[in-house]
Order: C-alpha cells, then structure tokens, then sequence
C-alpha cells in the first residue's frame, strides 16, 4: 500500500538522453501504465523504480521516503519481465519460494505461502515441475505468483506479456487487473500495446523520447491528445495544419472551440488552452469520426469537408476510405450498414463531416 | 476506472539529489576480482620467463651468477645447437604435415558420414592424456616379444627395426596431435554446406575436382589453424623422442634443455635454448592468432 | 551402374550386390576404424604388458606395486590435481566474472598475458620455473612451486569455458533474483553458480585430465619427495626399462582418466568445451 512518486527523474548514458525529467506521482493502489513505442524510456524509468538502473539525476520516493541508494532487494518490490526469467534449475514451487527462501522464512510458512500462490494461480499440481516443461502461459502466471509470494508492496510489470501470442495476452492481462484488484496494491505497468494499456489501465502515461508526453485516463488520451505524438500513437488520426483564426468561448461548464483555416477547410476543434490567433496548430480527427455524406452541396458550416474519394477498402465490418480534401489526404472509416453503399456507387465526389476535432500545437521545437 | 483525476498538482522539493555511488565503482571492482589471477600469472608465469631471459645472457653453471651479460650461449645454441634447431622444426613440421593428410580424410568422413560421433570424441581424449603414455604403449607395441609380436610376423613387418627410429618418433608425434587436427577441419567442413559437393557432383565433377575447388579452399583456414596449432604443441615435443627415438630425434631442444639444465647444470646454455624455442612457439602462435583475426575479418 | 546391354546369348557373370558408392562408404568407415583402433592401441599394449609376467602368464601381480610402493605417486597426483582445481576455481570464476561483466582498460591484453602459459611449450615453462625457484624465489622443489606451475599451466583452461557460460547466462535471472530479495551473495550462490555449473565443470575437466597426467613440467621441477606418478613412470622407464609393474602404474593412470572423462560427458556433455582444445 504505497504511494510512488518520480520526482524530475533522470537518466543519462553518455551523451544520450534515455529519461529525461519524468515526474509521477502514483497513489496508494493505483494502475498505472507508461505506455510508448520501444526506446521512449518507459522500461528504463520502471528499472529505475526497480533499483536496477541508478539514476542520474531526480529522486524516487516510496511513502514520501527517498529509495534513490537503497539497493533492489531491500526495495520490497515485485517486477514481472518480459521474458519470465525463472530459474531453469529450480522447480516451480522453489521459483515461487525464492523471495522467502532468501529472507529465511520458516519452512512451514513458505509451504504454506506457496501452496497459497498455486492455487491462486491454479497450477497446485505442477508444483514439482521444472520452468522448461510448461507452456508460456502458465511460465508467466508462474512468475507472477513468484513476484507476489513475498508480498511486495509495489508491483513493476516489464512487458510481461508481449512475448506471448494474442489469445494468452488477452486472457491473461485481465488475470494481472484481477491479482492487483484483490491484492490492492499500487501497481506500474510498461507496455508498447496500446489496447492492453486501456483495457487493465486507472491512468496511462504515455511517453516518448524520455519524457512524459501526457497523463490521463483513456478518455483523456483518446479524446483529448494535448501533443502530436499522443494524437498519433494512440490510434488513427489525421493531422491537419492549419492556422487559428478564432478563439469561441464555450457555455460555462463546457469547453471552449477554436476555429482553425487549414488550406480550404474550415474546422472548429476543442480549445487546448494555449493557442492564439495566429498561432501555427494541428487539428486531429480520428478516422471513425467523420461521416462521409455522397450527395448535395454543404452548406458553409465549419467541419464539413468536400473531396474525393482516392482509394476505397473492404475490412469486413468497416469500408476504409482515403479521400482527397484539396491536396490533404484524409483517412476515413466508416461502420455499420451504411458501408455497404459506400461501396457500390461510382460517383468519387463526397463530402466528409469531421467529429470530436481536437486542437495541438504546432511546436516545432517539440520534434516529433 | 475509479479514483486519479487527469490532473494531479505535484509539489517538490528541487530534485537536485545526487546519487551516491557504491563504495567501489565497477571498474575497481572488476580489477580486484581480475588481480588474484594476474598476480599469479605475474609471479610464475611472466617474472619467470623474464628471468630465463635473463639467464640465457649470463654464462656461470654454478649456483652463483656473475654479472656480466655476454651473448656467448646464443653464439653456441646458433652453431654447435644449429642441427638441434632444426630437427626440432622438422620433426614438428613433418608430423603436422602427417597429420593434415590423415586426418583431413577423418575429419571429413567423421563429419559427412559418421553416427557415432561420440563415441569417436571420446576416443580420442585417449591421445590427450598424454604423449608420455602413447610412446610408452608404442613402445611395447614395437617390442619384438610385445603384444602385437605375432601379427607383425604374420605379415612379415620386421617390427623391431622401427623402434628407436624417426618413423616411430613421427608416428607417435602424429597421433598426439591428431586430434588438434581433426577438430578444427572439423570445424572449418562443418561450415561447408554439403549442397555445395552435390552441387558440383550434379555439374559433373569427379571426387578429386570437388575436393581441390570446393572443399579445400572452403576449409582453408581450418587446415592452417590446424597446422599452426600442431606444429606450435610439437615444438615443444618431449616424451616420443626420449622413449622411442634414436640420438637424432633426441637432439630436440625440450630434450637439451632438460640434459643441459639439470644434468650439465649449464643454466646459461639452457636457459638459451629455451628462449629460443619459446621464441618459435611464440611466434607460431603470434602467426596462428593474427591468422585467425585475419580470417574472421578482424 | 547400368551397363550397357549385352548381346543376347552373352552369359555375364553375376556380381554381388556392392554398389561402388557402399564400397566407399565401407572404406570410409574402415578407415576411422583404424585410426580409433590406433588411438586404443597404445592402451591396450600397456594393459596387456601390464597383466603378463615374462611366462606369457595372465596375472594382477604387477599391480600390487599399484597399491604398494608406487601409492604415494598416485596419491601425490591426486592431491596436487585436486588442489590445483580448487585454486583454479577461487582464481578463474572472479577473474571471468572481471572479464564479462566489468569496464576494464586493455581487456584483451590482460587475456593475452593470462593465457601466455597456453602457448608457452612445458619445457620452457618447466625450465623457466626450475631457474626460478632455485635462484630467484629460493623454492625449488617444494609442493609450493608444484602446485604454483600447474596452476598457472591450466588456469586458461578453467577461464575459457567459465566466461563462455558466464556470457551465456542471460542477467535477468541475477536480477529477477535480486528484485526477490536476495542479497548479491544469495544471488551468486543460489542462482549464477547452479546455472554456470557445467561451464565449471568443463575447466574441471579439462585441468584433471592435464594436470593427473602432466609429468614434462613435473619434470624439470619436482623433487624426490614431490614426485608424482606421471613422473614416477617416466622415472622407471629411464632407469628400469619397461617393466609390468611400470606399465601397471600408466594403466591405472589412463583408466582413472578415461573414467572422469566418460563421467563428465555423461553428465554435462559437451557444450562448454567449444573453444577450448579438447573439442
């Protein structure tokens, strides 16, 4: 039951840059999960709450403590890795006794313990069997049962299930949401995999290139990207350059528009706080927001966009458009029975109606 | 999902905090974990070797050295010890080349054709431990009344003219070093696709050609280390001379080191001798290692 | 194989069924035969010699010397082999441990200079040392300077295939270890030591087997009370000739040998020894 704090966190290896200021502040039995493509820092950060890199510079704090000297194995910490890592040479039950083994626990509380952890996991009668005969599946439960026999106070999950295949990684990241759920303990989750972020996640930090890019929920993140690289790592959506050429104010309690020229287009897109008019911005709109109208002239509204159709593709349950807005290429999917005569008809010319439009700063000096 | 709010306000102190090394940093640690084994290697290794070179420029056999440096001993080791340089090179030159031929042959079949692997391997550690035991069960071979006696008649071989010959010395050097051989063509085949000789077969090329321009310039480099390797440990070669040899073959320099040095107590003379040998064997290797640097491509 | 066909009315004459390919095949066999058989040959000629008295009799008798005057050989041999393994492993595993895990300057030239007795020939090794001992460090032919000159002789043996399996050794178990609570030292001895245990095994070995039978350096070094069996056989030959009883002694030798040998391929087999000169 602890509370994790990253305090301006920072990793240098030689010249490079790996973290770089990552703050955090996690509370007592909360989910969190650092989420980002490979090389953005998020597994060095997690080795650095691990005690398994040193930091160059920052601070972490356990319960408002500074852990920064204290070595790994006084940390009382759980990290599950990417590769399961137990040891060839020790039986399942030896691998899940491991951490109480080394800490001299009584030989009874350890079977005890152990018998307690299998069954938790449901592999009591694989107990005597070595790493090497069980499947993936059940390697990896084994070593989330290893990580909680000694009851830590923070779990650090390492990718632990990407080198699985699709089905046990579905299955079993709603067995890691449940053991932390029961055992309610503060938890940090690292994974390149955005839908196992959302799916197990209270608050996801996405990052890249070392830094925090931004924190939130799931709405948040999908809805309501603050950076260009949240906008696109965090499923499809096309970014539109533009210029701001108005700022609305919205009814009191809702959030305030901004009115954007991108080339002939007119959009109107939520306010992110910090754009003027005149300001260089980039407006998203995700692919399953824009209703694509075939017929008639648009009236003069903001969002609704006129182009024609490049390419068209049968998914199965969606059709897939590019269509050409004036030189912008714009990605459009389009569901239900609706799709069906997207597909038939000849005519290229459409009009698009851009949905939930968010507004990012065009900062060049951020470089994507 | 319950509790965080999209926002949290942090507050902290300046996070400026250091992060104190351990006492040792990795790289004294890693030193003093290496420094048993050098001291060790310093002590009776190098300050040794350094010592007999010493040695060899000073000329006193008693138990007291003068002084003076004088080059007299390598002045003797290059005229009256000439002939012994160069049947020591001989000899070793002559049973690595023996063993190139016949275990060019095993090594091919051992690695084309043969199941059981194993059980080769482990005949072969037979050879391995020890030359002094292979030219002491030679020897009784060669015995007119040995074991082997009656099968030598049967076949008419005048068995005891080849003891205390150079064939039984070349022989005995050979099969020490047969494995050396055998292991690094080994090696060197293992990484010829055996698609390459169908290949050619299918083209058209007789055995012989498939071997000259396929299968020898692929396992070049594992005939020279092969080579190299032989001929460096047989340099060195002691026991086959002394037991199976005539005074020709005993004129090898392990053997004068040995009679000079703690028969003759010319330490000098002795320590001479050993430099140079070890001035061959360092360089064989020297030779073999840039090889095979050379080889993989630096 | 097809011939071309006979006229009719020729009667051919019928050859068994040997393709030249399988006549190949046989020679080639054949021909690793021989050399196993050559490799065996010096063994077994000792055995045999060492079971007959000069009457063509079979007996065991030569090997009371076995157990009588030539034991202080064996057990000499023994113990110094054993020694020179225990000293090998205190010195080689922190040495490989410096070499694969820790930033060191002129890495290659310190492995250069502890593997200079690899390329050092036993009888200038033997004769450096005995210079040595004598004049410069004053210990000649003591167990001292024995056991000193194996140990430098087989410490690259033991090196080589621990840092080969220490480089094997992926460091998420050390640090899976660790994130569980255990201290370094658990570590290293619950968890790295189990897993490099057949690369351990391999210099093990590799030293046995040289240093039970080493008798060049022994040679030049040892003195009467520091003489071991290998050196005790060549020793007799010098001065007896050929006797059963000698042939008896080499025999043992060769069998305890052989018999470590077979134990450790059955065990580990022979992965670890890559690199090294045994495989």
């Amino acid at each position: 039951m602890t509370r994790v704090q990253l305090l301006d966190v920072t990793k240098r290896y030689g010249s490079t840059l790996a973290v770089d200021n990552v703050s955090a502040d996690i509370s007592d039995g909360e989910f969190v999960t650092l989420l980002g493509p490979s090389g953005c820092g998020k597994t060095t950060t997690l080795r650095m709450v691990a005690g398994l890199v040193d930091l160059t510079a920052g601070q972490i704090k356990f319960d408002g403590q500074v852990i920064n000297n204290v070595p790994p194995h006084r940390r009382n910490i759980g990290l599950a890795f990417q590769s399961h890592a137990l040891f060839p040479h020790l039986s399942v039950a030896r691998n899940i006794a491991f951490g109480l083994e080394v800490k001299g626990t009584s030989k009874q509380e350890i079977q005890h313990r152990v018998a307690e952890m299998l069954d938790m996991i449901e592999l009591s009668q694989h107990a005597e069997r070595m790493p090497a005969q069980l499947s993936g599946g059940q390697q990896q439960r084994v070593a989330l049962a290893r990580m909680l026999a000694t009851d830590p106070r923070v779990l650090l999950f390492d990718e632990p299930l990407s080198a699985l295949d699709r089905n046990l990684r579905d299955t079993l990241k709603y067995s890691i949401l449940d053991l932390q759920r029961r055992t309610g303990k503060t938890a940090i989750y690292v994974t390149h995999d955005q839908s196992e972020a959302f799916a197990i996640s209270d608050r996801i930090f996405v990052m890249n290139e070392g830094r925090i890019e931004q924190t939130g929920t799931q709405l948040d993140i999908y809805l309501r990207p603050r950076t260009e690289f949240v906008a696109g790592f965090v499923g499809d959506n096309n970014a539109i350059r533009g210029e701001v050429v108005g700022v609305v104010g919205g009814a009191p309690g809702e959030p305030g528009l901004v009115d954007v020229r991108a080339g002939g287009m007119r959009l109107r897109g939520l306010d992110p706080g910090n754009v003027r008019v005149g300001d260089k911005v980039l407006a998203f709109v995700r692919p399953e927001n824009i209703e694509v109208i075939l017929d008639g002239e648009p009236a003069e509204e903001p969002n609704l966009v006129r182009g024609r159709i490049d390419q068209i593709v049968f998914e199965g349950p969606t059709v897939r458009l590019i269509v050409d807005a004036g030189g912008v290429p714009i990605r459009a999917t389009s569901g239900g029975i609706g799709r069906l005569s997207l597909l038939a008809q000849e005519q290229r010319n459409v009009v698009l109606r851009l949905q939930e439009i968010t507004v990012v700063r065009d900062d060049p000096a951020i470089a994507a | 999902m319950t509790h965080a709010p999209a926002e949290v306000a942090i507050e902290y102190e300046i996070a400026d905090a250091q992060v104190s090394k351990p006492l040792a940093s990795p790289r004294l640690r890693g030193g003093l974990l290496l420094a048993p084994a050098v001291v060790v290697a310093i002590l009776f290794s190098i300050i040794p070797l350094g010592y007999l070179l010493q040695v060899s420029l000073t000329q006193d056999s008693s138990f007291f050295f003068t002084v003076e440096y004088t080059g007299e001993n390598y002045r003797e080791v290059f005229t009256r010890y000439r002939s012994a340089i160069a049947e020591t090179v001989y000899l070793a030159a002559a049973s690595s080349i023996l063993d190139l031929i016949f275990g060019y042959p095993f090594a091919y079949i051992l690695i084309r054709k043969v199941r059981y692997r194993e059980l080769v391997r482990t005949m072969m550690t037979f050879p391995l431990f020890g030359p002094l035991y292979l030219a002491f069960g030679l020897f009784y071979i060669l015995l007119p009344n040995g074991p082997l006696g009656p099968i030598f008649t049967m076949l008419g071989i005048d068995i005891a003219k080849y003891l205390f010959s150079q064939a039984a010395v070349l022989f005995s050097m050979a099969v020490f070093t047969f494995p050396f051989m055998v292991m690094n063509i080994g090696a060197a085949l293992s990484n010829v696709d055996p698609m390459l000789e169908e290949a050619a077969k299918t083209l058209g090329a007789k055995p012989w050609q498939t071997f000259t321009r396929i299968l020898f310039p692929l396992s070049w480099s594992g005939i020279i280390a092969g080579l190299l390797l032989c001929f460096g440990w047989n340099l060195g070669v002691f026991a086959q001379p002394q037991l199976l040899g005539s005074p020709k073959e005993q004129s090898v320099l392990s053997i004068q080191m040995f009679t000079k040095g703690l028969v003759q107590f010319n330490y000098g003379l002795a320590a001479a001798l050993g430099v140079v040998l070890m001035v061959m064997a360092f360089a064989v290797t020297w030779i073999s290692l840039r090889f095979s640097r050379g080889a993989l491509g630096a | 194989m097809a011939s071309l066909a006979a006229p009719a009315g020729t009667l051919r004459p019928r050859f068994p069924n040997i393709s030249l390919k399988r006549l190949g095949d046989a020679l080639a066999h054949g021909y690793v035969w021989v050399w196993l058989v050559i490799f065996a040959l010096p063994f077994l000629a000792t055995l045999a010699y060492s079971l007959r008295t000069a009457d063509g009799v079979w007996t065991l008798s030569a090997y009371q010397y076995v157990l009588g005057s030539f034991k202080e050989n064996l057990l000499l041999s023994l113990q110094t082999t054993v020694l020179t393994i225990i000293i090998n492993l205190i010195i080689a595993i922190p040495a490989a441990y410096a070499i694969v895990r820790h930033p060191l300057p002129g890495k290659s030239f310190i492995l250069s200079a502890l593997n200079l007795s690899l390329y050092t020939p036993a009888a200038v090794m033997g004769v450096s040392l005995v210079i040595a001992y004598a004049f410069l460090f004053r210990i000649p032919q003591t167990m001292i300077g024995l056991i000193a000159a194996y140990v430098v002789g087989t410490f690259p043996l033991m090196l080589v295939p621990v840092i080969v399996a220490l480089r094997d050794l992926p460091l998420v178990f050390e640090e899976a270890a660790r994130t569980l609570g255990a201290t370094r030292m658990q570590t290293f001895w619950r968890v790295e030591i189990p897993l490099l245990g057949p690369g351990i095994s391999a210099g093990i070995l590799l030293t046995f087997v040289i240093i039970f039978n080493e008798f060049l350096v022994t040679l030049f070094i040892a003195g009467p009370s520091t003489t071991t069996a290998a050196l005790r056989v060549y020793n007799l030959t010098r001065t007896a000739g050929f006797q059963p009883s000698t042939a008896a002694l080499a025999t043992t030798m060769q069998l305890i040998s052989f018999v470590v040998v077979l134990l450790f391929f059955r065990l580990f087999g022979s992965r670890y020894l890559k690199g090294t000169y045994l495989i």
